[in-house]
């Protein structure tokens, strides 16, 4: 007996292989830079306990390495006293956090209701057309582009919205996509 | 105190009580998974429910604190139909492969279904399942499988609140959440096999207890750990003569609801006996004879070697592993009635042992600390056993200085010292040697009598903790035939010299002990103090209260006059 409806039938973008829930190592020690460290340190004084400041630390990680590794949830655990598996439990349960490395650039296209009706999904499929083919969540040989899905980005008076790692880009349709690709490289 | 109604009966409850406890006082018993007396209260499960005058919906139980005047129906038909939707959810994707689960038959799941569950299952579709997750050791001394998992989060408040390591985690969510350590570690700390104890259903199990015997064979007897001088109340699971696990025996004085992994995993030791009958040596060979020759041949060799050299002659060696009775009796025959000054004992310290009880007396920092590796020093000083100091007559025997005419080993195994080649040298000096024993060790290869000896299991008395507590502990298995124990030896040993008398029981010693050692004045066998509480039936669903192990256990009497549990 297998196959519930529950098992997870593709890998996701961002995320380690089908039936993995470990974290993935990325062979090396991690550490922030000075100015990261600077950032850690005030967001600390905003919080009243240092367990509390432990998803914005995270997304400075993810911003300084890219994804979130074994080592920098290791990491990010000693800084903040926390044990290593409550960091992991934590970046389980969000779906931003990647978990896997992703392209330096993450385009992320929103196919919720407003881009839908504006063709989202079409412009989405050109892109990764355009890009060589690739499928949800890969990346291409170059490690420059990552295309994957997402829900509503608030931006629906501007549909098809696109999210580029964490900026905004407005009304990315059919024919303005080989300028918007172009704008990235 | 808060005056709660449940269902019409009014009970008084402290004020930091919740309303699934005054339920449970007031004997209405509210199913539930998620929560633990000694955990922090989540409300994860949503067994517990129950309606409250004047809240609009109805509540899980163990997350309202109560108030005074509170009126609470815990089984009204809205209670029951959520508590039944509850388990209706649960049910949903547990495998319900009880038949083949270890856990059945001490599963809280199992229990609560059994009880208000649905005859029928509504639902068709595959269950859950986590590849690479079920089945699993998840540390070396416990076995996951996550298909069974109903997230109650137990285990992982007992890793990040109790033992404060918090190896375990959610990982992932909603459906596919499993409860794993971080990748690369393991769930290895002192009391890990505690994390199963919790486990209210067959998810985290142990691996030397897992498919050894169906829990429902298995007979229960108080007894005492001694893996170190904290004393754990232990209740002994045994079936057809043989042991087979420890599990903690709730008490809120001195273990708590916990045990160390060192302390349970020694339970299947119990079960060695190499000598099941009296040896002795005769001339180069050795053979097995019976009680009266093997006591004779002691008596002889130590009234030969007190005419003949006086009674400081004799070296005798009692031992923290005995209980008090078997110490005092050693020490009223060799001491009080022979007259020998050299009644002594010594202990080691092992490992450090921890358990956490920050409300129990002596606690350092919220533990208790125990590093003498055996479980009654305190005893055997107070029954006039001589702590050996460095001038001491044993420390002598071992540096060569002194060579005693009879030397009467009470337990072969006393302390590391006995299994020392250079100490059993010395012993080999004596004139003549006697050991307890039920295990061989360099000690009974030099003894020219080796009194076979039970075990724990087999055995009755009260040893004295770090507290100075009086814990009295109960024999499990009637021992070999022939076999005894110490303090039949003892007995049958002092009749020679017509101070004991053969019929005694540890109930009788412990009488004498209250006349003459102080310690002992007021102590009462059968109270809850020296005798703690019942062994338990499921370690899960152990009376899991914070107010009243009494209550709890009056509960457990009427089950078992009603024939449940039995």
């Amino acid at each position: 007996m297998s196959g519930g409806a529950n098992v997870p039938v593709d890998s996701l973008p961002g995320q380690p292989p089908v039936g993995e829930h470990g974290a993935l190592s990325c062979g090396k020690d991690v550490k922030f830079s000075e100015e990261a460290l600077a950032e850690f340190e005030k967001l600390l004084t905003r919080y009243p306990t240092k367990q509390a400041a432990l998803l914005p630390s995270l997304w400075i990680a993810q911003r300084e390495f890219g994804w979130i590794s074994r080592e920098a949830v290791d990491y990010v655990a000693g800084l903040l006293s926390l044990s290593p598996a409550f960091v992991w439990g934590v970046v389980t349960f969000y779906t931003m956090y990647n978990r896997a490395p992703v392209g330096k650039h993450l385009i992320q296209f929103c196919t919720s209701i407003s881009c839908h009706l504006n063709g989202a999904e079409e412009v989405y499929h050109e892109c990764r057309k355009k890009l060589g083919g690739l499928k949800p969540g890969e990346t291409t040989p170059d490690g420059k582009f990552t295309v994957i899905e997402v829900e509503c980005l608030a931006q629906c008076d501007k549909a098809p919205a696109v999210m580029v790692n964490g900026d905004d880009h407005a009304v990315i349709t059919k024919d303005n996509l080989d300028k918007f690709l172009e704008s990235l490289k | 105190m808060a005056k709660v109604t449940v269902d019409g009966r009014e009970v008084v409850v402290p004020d930091n009580g919740n309303v699934l406890e005054a339920c449970r006082i007031a004997g209405v018993d509210v199913p539930h998974f998620c929560y633990h007396p000694r955990l922090s209260i989540v409300g994860q499960c949503r067994m517990c429910m129950v309606e409250i005058e004047g809240m609009p919906k109805i509540q899980a139980s163990c997350t309202v604190p109560v108030r005074d005047g509170m009126v609470v129906s815990a089984s009204s038909e809205k209670a029951l139909a959520a508590r039944n939707a509850t388990m209706e959810f649960l049910l949903i994707n547990h495998p319900l492969d009880c038949p083949i689960c270890d856990q059945a038959g001490e599963c809280k799941l199992q229990d609560n279904a059994f009880a208000a569950g649905l005859p029928v299952s509504r639902t068709s579709e595959p269950r859950r399942q986590y590849p690479g997750y079920d089945r699993t050791g998840i540390g070396p001394h416990v076995i996951a499988d996550m298909t069974r998992c109903i997230q109650c989060t137990r285990c992982i408040r007992f890793c990040a609140e109790i033992a404060g390591t918090g190896e375990l985690t959610f990982i992932e969510r909603g459906g596919h959440t499993i409860v794993w350590t971080h990748e690369g570690k393991v769930l290895d700390n002192e009391w890990s096999a505690c994390t199963a104890d919790v486990c209210p259903v067959g998810a985290l199990t142990t691996k030397d207890f897992r498919f050894r015997k169906r829990v429902w064979w298995l007979d229960k007897a108080r007894s005492v750990c001694t893996g170190c001088e904290i004393g754990c109340n232990i209740s002994i699971e045994h079936r057809d003569r043989q042991v087979f696990r420890f599990l903690p025996r709730p008490n809120p004085d001195v273990n708590d609801y916990w045990m160390c992994d060192y302390g349970r995993f020694r339970a299947e030791e119990l079960n060695a006996q190499d000598f099941t009958r009296p040896v002795v040596k005769d001339g180069g060979s050795t053979k097995e004879t019976n009680w009266g020759d093997a006591l004779e041949r002691i008596q002889k060799a130590v009234d030969e070697a007190i005419k003949a050299k006086g009674a400081a002659s004799i070296l005798v060696i009692g031992s923290a592993n005995l209980s008090t009775e078997e110490n005092y009796l050693l020490n009223s025959l060799f001491r009080t009635r022979l007259g020998v000054p050299n009644v002594e004992f010594v202990v080691d310290n092992g490992a450090l042992r921890r358990i956490k009880n920050p409300k129990a007396e002596g606690n350092q920092e919220g533990w208790l600390k125990g590093l003498e590796s055996a479980p009654n020093s305190r005893g055997a000083v107070a029954a006039g056993v001589t702590r050996a100091l460095s001038d001491s007559a044993l420390e002598k025997l071992s540096s060569g200085k002194f060579t005693p005419a009879v030397l009467y080993v009470a337990d072969a195994a006393f302390a590391k010292k006995a299994s020392d080649p250079a100490f059993v040298q010395a012993a080999r000096k004596a004139g003549f040697v006697a050991v307890h024993a039920r295990t061989k060790n360099a000690l009974t290869e030099v003894a020219d009598v080796v009194l076979p000896v039970a075990s724990l299991s087999g055995k009755e008395g009260t040893f004295v903790n770090s507290q100075r507590r009086i814990q009295a502990f109960s024999i499990a298995i009637v021992p070999p035939p022939v076999v005894r124990t110490d303090m039949e030896v003892l007995l049958h040993l002092g009749k020679r010299w017509g101070v004991f008398d053969t019929r005694w029981t540890a109930g009788d010693v412990f009488e004498l002990l209250k006349k003459e050692i102080p310690l002992y004045a007021d102590a009462e066998r059968e109270s809850r103090a020296v005798a703690g509480y019942p062994a338990v039936i499921s370690p899960a669903s152990a009376y899991d209260s914070i107010f009243s192990p009494e209550e709890a256990e009056a509960k457990l009497i009427a089950a078992a006059a009603e024939g449940r549990n039995g």
